[in-house]
């Protein structure tokens, strides 16, 4: 094995074992803190893959969100009530339910749609001299081809945004008294 | 890493001086600060051990060292161990990507019977395209050491100090990053080295046809972007967690805020991240806005020219240069390592309130019109 397959599979096992510490373990704090693991794992083998300003940006924008995502678990939840509520009941037996029939769905649907991706290798992309900019490339890319998913996707995120406080408004938010 | 055994290893040695740089510049940081600040407060500081208290960092360390071992009750503690390492891992990192001299060039030698082709060594632990965006993520992951003490202690004023910690880290992020921008913006790179090489000679630019041009200021970037600098340098004092933005751990409220629980060689972790925080920061307001290694005034060129005539060989005089130009880079880290210190000892802390409308009501709106405005300029310019 070459010293980049090597690598790969540390890498790899780093990253998925800690995605399943976050699905399997019942401790939020240690949930969010093994999801931050995997932000950086997923950050490191973009950084094999040459992809360093993604590797960057996933560190950046990945690994500060799951830091608020942890400051809201310190915060807001009542850890033994919330777990409770979690892990008991129809509702949420329904949930997990629908959530591995979409978990399944989406493994079913990689499978079949990255069939033979791997087997072309696109010539466009191991050219020397795309591999050294890739940011520019990637900034092009954004901004020509791919703008109107790129705003698309910006104003999503914004309407995710106001909806989550007019949501948490309408109920109290922080100071409800339930 | 390198081509050969030659090369890997030296930037083997050169990530562990990196790392030891940065460790060892802190007990002199410490020293500095308690007699710096002993001089601000018409105090004298420590002085009884050794000449001018130098050997107060030994007598500190050893007591550090033999300090009692503690893990207070209610406590998790794995999260409690692992806080004190992971708060020096950021910072190390990120230091190890801060270029401090001109690269230096090693012609075909000959060693062990057998010929070593051409090197080029950067001076910095290693050389990454991406140089800001890998800093400002790397550092990005500083808060969670803090977020780990202030729950793994089990304490609530820990866990106070943590959450105000994480929120105003969450906050001056947004304007540290957007401040960049401008800068980004300006030298059409992310990559430190040749941000440090667009900022060579003095200072000369066109704008509408018109060439501007300087008789002895330097090209350096504050000329171009007084604004962002400011904003920059003081998102970094929130960043690093010191006053006047040290909320985490203020001491009238909080006792000592994340670290109460900490003590010995666990707190002086702490201490040694907070420090390489700073010396982040200064490293990049070196690099950002005030030219880098370079030397206002005299040219790359000249010292090499110089150098020649000092050293038999011409890798002997490419190292003599990076080396007289590395002397000139710590010139400039240090004076910024002083501003930290004198600021932390001048200025009261704010109140929270205060901290978040600076953060989000004024930083962010002057560094996003910042932003701006340079990519206006910039369009005219290059049109």
């Amino acid at each position: 094995m070459s010293t980049d397959a090597i690598l790969f599979w540390i890498l790899a096992f780093m990253t998925v074992s800690s995605a399943l510490t976050v699905v399997l373990i019942t401790n939020p704090i240690y949930c969010a803190l093994s999801l931050a693991l995997t932000m950086v794992g997923v950050s490191a083998l973009f950084v094999t893959l040459n992809a360093y300003f993604l590797a960057g940006v996933q560190m950046i924008v990945y690994a500060g969100a799951v830091l608020v995502l942890f400051v809201m678990v310190l915060m807001l939840f009542d850890l033994k009530h919330e777990l409770q509520a979690f892990t008991r009941g129809k509702m949420t037996g329904a949930l997990k339910l629908a959530s591995i029939g979409l978990l399944a769905g989406l493994i079913a649907g990689a499978i079949l749609m990255s069939n033979g991706i791997l087997l072309t290798k696109s010539e466009a992309f191991t050219s020397p001299d795309m591999a050294s900019d890739t940011t520019k490339q990637l900034g092009h890319l954004i901004f020509s081809q791919y703008l109107f998913g790129f705003e698309a996707l910006g104003v999503l995120l914004m309407v995710v945004a106001v909806g989550a406080v007019a949501l948490s408004r309408s109920k109290g938010g922080t100071h409800a008294k339930s | 890493m390198g081509q050969d055994t030659f090369q890997i290893t030296v930037n083997c040695i050169k990530l562990v001086l990196v790392f030891l740089m940065m460790v060892q510049a802190v007990p002199i940081l410490v020293w500095l600060e308690r007699r710096g600040s002993a001089f601000i407060q018409n105090r004298l500081g420590p002085n009884r051990v050794g000449p001018l208290g130098l050997m107060q960092l030994l007598a500190d360390a050893v007591k550090f060292l033999t300090k009692e071992e503690f893990f207070p009750a209610g406590g998790v503690k794995f999260l409690y161990y692992a806080a004190p390492v992971a708060a020096l891992v950021p910072a190390t990192l990120a230091f190890a990507a801060i270029p401090m001299s001109a690269p230096v060039h090693i012609d075909p030698f000959e060693m062990f019977g057998k010929n070593w082709g051409p090197y080029t060594f950067f001076w910095q632990g290693f050389e990454i395209n991406v140089g800001i965006v890998y800093i400002l993520g790397v550092s990005s992951l500083g808060a969670y050491s803090i977020l780990m003490a202030g729950w793994g202690s089990g304490n609530k004023y820990s866990l106070l100090g943590a959450l105000r910690a994480s929120a105003q880290i969450i906050s001056y992020e947004l304007a540290l990053g957007l401040s960049i921008v401008g800068i980004i913006l300006l030298y059409g790179t992310f990559n430190l080295g040749e941000m440090i090489a667009a900022q060579q000679g003095l200072l000369h630019f066109q704008f509408l046809g018109h060439t501007v041009e300087s008789t002895w200021l330097p090209n350096w970037g504050i000329f171009y972007q007084p604004l962002a600098a400011v904003i920059f340098f003081a998102a970094t004092f929130a960043e690093s967690n010191r006053l006047p933005f040290d909320l985490a751990e203020g001491e009238a409220e909080l006792v000592a805020g994340f670290h109460v629980e900490y003590g010995g060689f666990k707190m002086l972790l702490f201490f040694i991240g907070e420090y390489g925080h700073m010396m982040v920061a200064a490293g990049l307001m070196t690099t950002f806005f005030f030219g880098g290694w370079s030397i206002p005034g005299v040219s790359y060129e000249s010292v090499y020219q110089w150098a020649q005539g000092a050293a038999a060989t011409n890798s002997g005089a490419s190292l003599l240069a990076g080396l007289i130009h590395f002397l000139v880079w710590t010139v400039k880290f240090a004076i910024f390592l002083w501003i930290f210190i004198q600021v932390r000892w001048t200025l009261p802390r704010f109140r929270y309130d205060q901290l978040m409308d600076l953060g989000w009501k004024t930083m962010l709106p002057w560094a996003l019109g910042n932003t701006i405005i340079t990519a206006i300029v910039l369009l005219i310019a290059h049109s």
